[in-house]
């Protein structure tokens, strides 16, 4: 078996009246290793996720996902893949045991295994106790891990993870976090999409930036934050900020003014930069507002990447999702 | 890691998983029965009371229109046809509720076989509507006096079969529209017309030209003229026929859903 359990080239989608999600994306998701995509709402995560997974049909290209062909032998794919979707895939009329019970069936478990395996998986997602309790009166947090352990019931190879944490409030966070490491230690590869920065940080192995349809950067999270090269410097003053910019990027700084006029310099050592910094705003007289420097986020790679910041992408996204619910509720 | 046999479910267990699903669901809404069996004992009684009001002057005459029987018999396996049918065809919403609420993604990530799967759910919702029907039946039959269990057995055969050939045709519809709404409007604007089409309330023979070729290319009369035959031994259309009409439609609207199915994406 080969070394690597996604290899997609060049997938597009074009969807019904014209709308690009995805331009051609090419990537290759190793072993065992955990494998994220990050990018804002909209930058055609869900919909790459969808023709790894077979329910989306791409426009044009390939993806090889655990040994099949996701368009020529989709079965395949199926029967080795586990997917949890970022919308909420359960019957929510129906018990934690009765949504198990038939995800096993119709994945080819044995009743005899899934008997057993039911109630391990809900026990490793701290669900035991709700086994019998019928899904609308579960939390968000709760269906989340509910749908994680039930796309474990095929031991999967590739568990594939929309948005694992939408929605959900810290603590909910933190418990499907910590299953998806515990995920990880048992050796599944996991494909997970998220716009949250600290959420690709801190989980995933490997990293890839997707903006407007197309990968942008990839790489571990170290190696994407050392793009930013060192450290950022935010520095706000009163007067000629853009010739001081100017200035500071003569001296071979990367420079870039934000929106709201803070400027942002990329230095290898913020704390040797920032003498020299300030002694030329003093030299400007030019009165410092506001300085600080961090080391760079993932965030700031994306900045870097395309001049806007992934929160402000995140806000939009919030507010895409708030319309969501309310649709929801007028049904 | 070695390389491993992947679990691939038989047709069977898929199917039997579907069915599964579609009884603890419909055992878990039990307002469901009663909605189902509301509207076409509203129409027996009252349609059917009121009808065979306004033809008591006729006498013994009335029954020269309606085969022999009189118009509350004549009615009666039309009604029960009638259940099993709205009660098949309603249930194909079900699979547009389901992409509303995302299980379908559910179903079409699965390795199943997608004809055991829509099979699976279509056989669940006839059993599901079977139920809804063999109360209707028993209903009437008491209202009626009527006591042959060879009738009440074949006519609940009869009405099954009905209701698999109308989920199938509900379901196909449900998979080509996006709202609810829509699959609304498509049930008034084609489920009326075909119960009026039937025979179920009035005689096809004599209907005009047009609207007797309707009638015909209509499975549901096919469904209404072999219940009142298993129950009166009347008929307007030769049994054997009827039996044609009914297999034949039922098999190819069986095998549209399964190849639409087959075929759906989520896009």
């Amino acid at each position: 078996m080969g070394e690597y359990v996604i290899e997609a080239r060049d997938l597009r989608k074009v969807y019904p009246g014209g709308i690009e999600a995805v331009k051609g994306v090419s990537f290759r998701v190793r072993r065992g290793e955990i494998y994220g995509f990050l990018g804002p709402n909209g930058a055609g995560k869900t919909t790459t996720l969808g023709m790894l997974t077979t329910v989306i049909k791409p426009t044009s290209g390939t993806a090889i996902v655990a040994g099949y062909d996701v368009t020529r032998n989709p079965v395949e794919v199926r029967a080795r893949i586990g997917v949890v979707f970022q919308d909420p895939t359960i019957d929510r009329d129906l018990t934690a045991w009765q949504n198990m019970y038939i995800h096993g069936l119709i994945h080819g478990v044995p009743r005899s295994v899934l008997e057993k395996r039911i109630p391990e998986l809900l026990r490793m997602v701290g669900l035991e106790k709700f086994m019998h309790t019928r899904l609308r009166y579960y939390s968000g947090g709760m269906i989340r891990r509910l749908e994680i352990a039930r796309a474990l019931i095929n031991t999967p190879e590739v568990l594939f993870l929309d948005e694992p944490t939408i929605g959900l409030d810290p603590q909910a966070r933190a418990k499907v976090w910590e299953v998806i490491r515990s995920l990880k230690k048992q050796g599944v590869t996991v494909f997970l999409t998220t716009h949250y920065m600290d959420e690709a940080d801190k989980l995933c192995d490997r990293i890839a930036i997707i903006d407007h349809g197309r990968i942008i950067a990839e790489g571990t999270p170290e190696e994407l934050k050392s793009m930013v090269g060192g450290d950022i410097i935010y520095i706000r003053v009163v007067g000629d900020g853009a010739s001081f910019a100017r200035s500071l990027a003569e001296r071979g700084w990367k420079t870039r003014t934000l929106s709201d006029g803070l400027i942002a310099i990329s230095v290898r050592d913020a704390p040797r930069a920032l003498p020299e910094i300030m002694m030329e705003a003093a030299r400007r007289r030019l009165q410092i507002v506001e300085v600080r420097y961090v080391r760079p986020s993932l965030d700031d790679v994306f900045l870097h990447l395309t001049g806007r910041s992934l929160r402000d992408s995140e806000t939009e996204g919030w507010k895409e999702i708030a319309r969501m619910m309310v649709r929801r509720r007028m049904r | 890691m070695a390389e491993r046999e992947a679990l691939r479910p038989s047709p069977f267990k898929a199917f039997y998983a579907m069915t599964y699903r579609q009884l603890v669901r419909f055992l878990a809404a039990k307002s469901r029965i009663v909605n189902s069996i509301v509207f076409p004992l509203i129409w027996f009684v009252f349609f059917g009371i009121g009808w065979s009001a306004a033809f008591k002057p006729l006498g013994p005459m009335a029954r020269m229109i309606f085969e022999g029987l009189n118009y509350l018999e004549f009615l009666a396996p039309g009604v029960i046809v009638m259940t099993t049918f709205m009660g098949g065809f309603t249930s194909g919403l079900g699979v547009l509720w389901d992409r509303e609420f995302g299980y379908l993604k559910e179903i079409l990530v699965a390795p199943a076989s997608r004809p055991a799967v829509i099979l699976g759910r279509i056989f669940g919702d006839s059993l599901t509507v079977l139920i809804q029907g063999a109360i209707m039946t028993f209903l009437l039959a008491a209202f009626l006096g009527y006591t042959n269990p060879v009738g009440i057995a074949l006519v609940l055969l009869v009405a099954w079969i009905s209701s698999l050939a109308s989920a199938a045709l509900g379901t196909t519809i449900a998979l080509s529209m996006r709202s609810p709404e829509g699959f609304h409007m498509i049930v008034n604007l084609l489920m009326l017309p075909m119960l009026f089409l039937s025979g179920a309330f009035f005689p096809i023979k004599p209907l005009p030209d047009w609207m007797k070729a309707l009638a015909y290319i209509n499975p549901l009369t096919y469904s209404v003229e072999l219940a009142r035959t298993v129950m009166y031994n009347v008929y307007s259309i030769p049994p054997l026929y009827s039996v044609a009409g009914l297999a034949a439609s039922t098999g190819i609207l069986l095998a549209v859903v399964v190849r639409k199915y087959s075929k759906t994406y989520i896009a």
